[in-house]
């Protein structure tokens, strides 16, 4: 498994690269020591696995995931800090404390090795996933749980289960990424989830109402109704 | 003023002082005013009316002490308004109509001056009785009034000074506490540091740890001593440096420039630990490519001027929270030395943030 080593400090990495040296088919490809330096690493290399330092300079851990296309899988690593071990706890996300305990650092990754087996893979340009930081709340979110996108300004509201997190890109650049078999442009500002209509109703003037399950009633716009009436077949 | 002869007055001999002033002052002022009125007004011998007047003012004063220490006694100061009032009245008519007898009874001379208005003789000297007793009356509950206003304001003043006294120990308590903390997130990187040159360089873990042995000691320990010497804390300081530079490489670099006569000098413990700290955390750490860590003392014009510089990232980046930790230091170094002592944080040139320390040597 490909993995790039992300941390600001040498000897922090020196060591970490010591200890994955017990886990043969750990190969790892790069380390960066600040997020420009690995927002370039992983996109050349797409590593699947990323060990990512959260206190780093000029952007923390968390500024890279959310500025990233490629979502790898993520362990991350600190040597002290409440909050952020707080948000990683309840949100289940996977850490390690500094100095790494090798019996934690074998655990966590047998967890990532099984995770691995799960994923389908993608291909290259579809977005799976998101990593949405909220204030103290973070997630990756599957984006095919999402029923809603809508733009605000130079940032996309997700509608995703109860929770409507904000994400720092704007919705243009989102939606090249996006599945087109499953989402749809339903108006200037809306995005929504195929899978998560419930009813489409005929508007005025050509327009498209849908209702979306747990979610709100969105308008298709003229020219976007009869895309949709062509790409569902109507 | 102060000296081993002359101690300073205690407070209940200064309240003594205090009132006392003010009766003879207050007095005294009522009794020359009437003997105005009497030599200039009513053209009476100045010789009779002042002696009349001492007596009769005498007796004023009597009654009104006599009255303030009944008051004393049965805790007057502590009822409540109505109460209070009530009291003062019925004190008033009770002593007013001695005192407004002997009055009327030492006023030969006729001090008091034509009745207003005409009344049939039978009536005058019952009326001129009232009138006096009257007066009196009235008289003894504004001196209580004032008394009591005055008591009201001196307790006042002298919670506030017991309030700040409290907010100034609990201050001093939580600084001190403050002082104790240790930095876990620089514990943990060090660990992981020298765990990571056990492998690599062995005789450089061995330093290392000696050197994180040292400032955690020092750390712990400085909640008991108040001062230490520069010099003393420079080595702990550089020990401190020493272990970032290991985490750090060759982000950080440090350079020192301290006077020869500077060492020797007293300062807060764990003052410029902390700031050296601060220096690294939001200065060194945030930047990819680091940068000089200068720390400088010298004594200007007898004021010790510590100085730690170091470079930080532009302000767009991150939000300025070096708050906390500088501005108790500044605190505390008031506190101990003075007005004219503190700490300051100069941000002036572009990408440098200067933090300056004085220390005058004398009060």
């Amino acid at each position: 498994m490909k993995v790039i080593i992300i941390d600001d400090e040498p000897p922090a990495r020196r060591e970490l690269r010591r200890l994955l040296a017990d886990f043969s088919w750990m190969e790892i490809v790069g380390e960066a020591g600040n997020v420009a330096q690995a927002a370039a690493m992983i996109e050349a290399l797409s590593p699947e696995l990323i060990f990512l330092d959260i206190q780093m300079p000029g952007g923390s851990g968390f500024d890279l995931l959310a500025g990233l296309d490629h979502l790898p899988q993520v362990i991350f690593t600190t040597a002290h800090d409440e909050h952020a071990v707080r948000a990683f706890e309840v949100n289940a996300l996977d850490y390690l404390l500094k100095p790494i305990d090798p019996a934690r650092l074998t655990a966590a990754l047998a967890r990532v090795k099984n995770a691995n087996a799960v994923r389908t893979p993608q291909p290259e340009a579809v977005l799976e996933q998101l990593f949405v930081r909220d204030g103290p709340r973070c997630w990756f979110v599957p984006l095919r749980e999402v029923r809603l996108l809508t733009s605000e300004g130079n940032y996309v509201r997700l509608s995703w289960g109860k929770t409507q997190p904000l994400l720092g890109r704007a919705l243009a650049t989102l939606e090249q990424r996006l599945d087109s078999n499953r989402f749809f442009r339903a108006n200037r500002r809306q995005i929504i989830n195929l899978d998560f209509i419930e009813n489409v109703e005929l508007g005025v003037n050509g327009r498209l109402h849908v209702q979306l399950r747990e979610g709100p009633e969105v308008e298709i716009s003229r020219r976007q109704a009869r895309l949709f009436k062509t790409q569902m077949g109507i | 003023m102060n000296s081993p002869d002359h101690p300073p007055p205690t407070g209940q001999s200064r309240t003594h002082i205090l009132y006392w002033t003010l009766q003879l002052s207050g007095w005294g002022v009522y009794t020359l005013l009437r003997l105005y009125a009497a030599v200039a007004v009513l053209n009476l011998p100045w010789m009779r009316a002042a002696v009349e007047l001492l007596l009769v003012d005498g007796a004023g004063l009597a009654f009104s002490h006599g009255l303030r220490n009944f008051a004393r006694h049965h805790g007057w100061s502590a009822l409540p308004l109505r109460g209070l009032t009530w009291r003062i009245v019925a004190a008033g008519l009770l002593l007013g109509t001695p005192l407004g007898i002997i009055i009327q009874l030492t006023d030969l001379s006729g001090l008091q001056g034509p009745l207003p208005g005409d009344y049939a003789p039978a009536l005058v000297l019952p009326i001129q009785y009232l009138l006096n007793i009257l007066n009196s009356a009235i008289l003894l509950m504004i001196w209580l009034t004032i008394y009591f206003i005055v008591l009201a304001m001196r307790r006042h003043r002298s919670a506030e000074l017991r309030q700040s006294e409290l907010a100034r120990a609990l201050q001093l308590a939580e600084l001190r506490l403050l002082k104790t903390q240790l930095n876990p997130h620089f514990l943990f990187n060090a660990l992981n540091t020298v765990r990571s040159l056990i492998a690599d360089d062995p005789s450089r873990a061995q330093s290392a740890v000696t050197r994180l042995a040292n400032t955690l000691r020092y750390t712990l320990s400085s909640g008991q001593d108040e001062l230490v010497t520069l010099a003393q804390e420079l080595e702990i300081v550089a020990d401190y440096l020493e272990l970032e530079s290991m985490r750090f490489e060759e982000r950080l670099r440090v350079e020192y420039d301290v006077a020869p006569g500077a060492g020797v000098v007293y300062i807060p413990v764990m003052l410029l630990q902390t700031v050296v700290e601060n220096a690294i955390k939001h200065g060194i750490a945030e930047l990819p490519s680091g940068g000089v860590l200068r720390i400088s003392a010298a004594l200007r014009d007898d004021v010790l001027v510590l100085e730690v510089q170091n470079p930080r990232p532009p302000p767009a980046m991150r939000a300025a929270r070096e708050g906390i930790g500088l501005r108790n230091a500044d605190e505390r170094l008031r506190l101990l030395f003075g007005a004219r002592a503190g700490l300051d944080l100069d941000m002036s040139q572009p990408a440098i943030a200067t933090a300056r320390i004085r220390i005058p040597q004398h009060r």
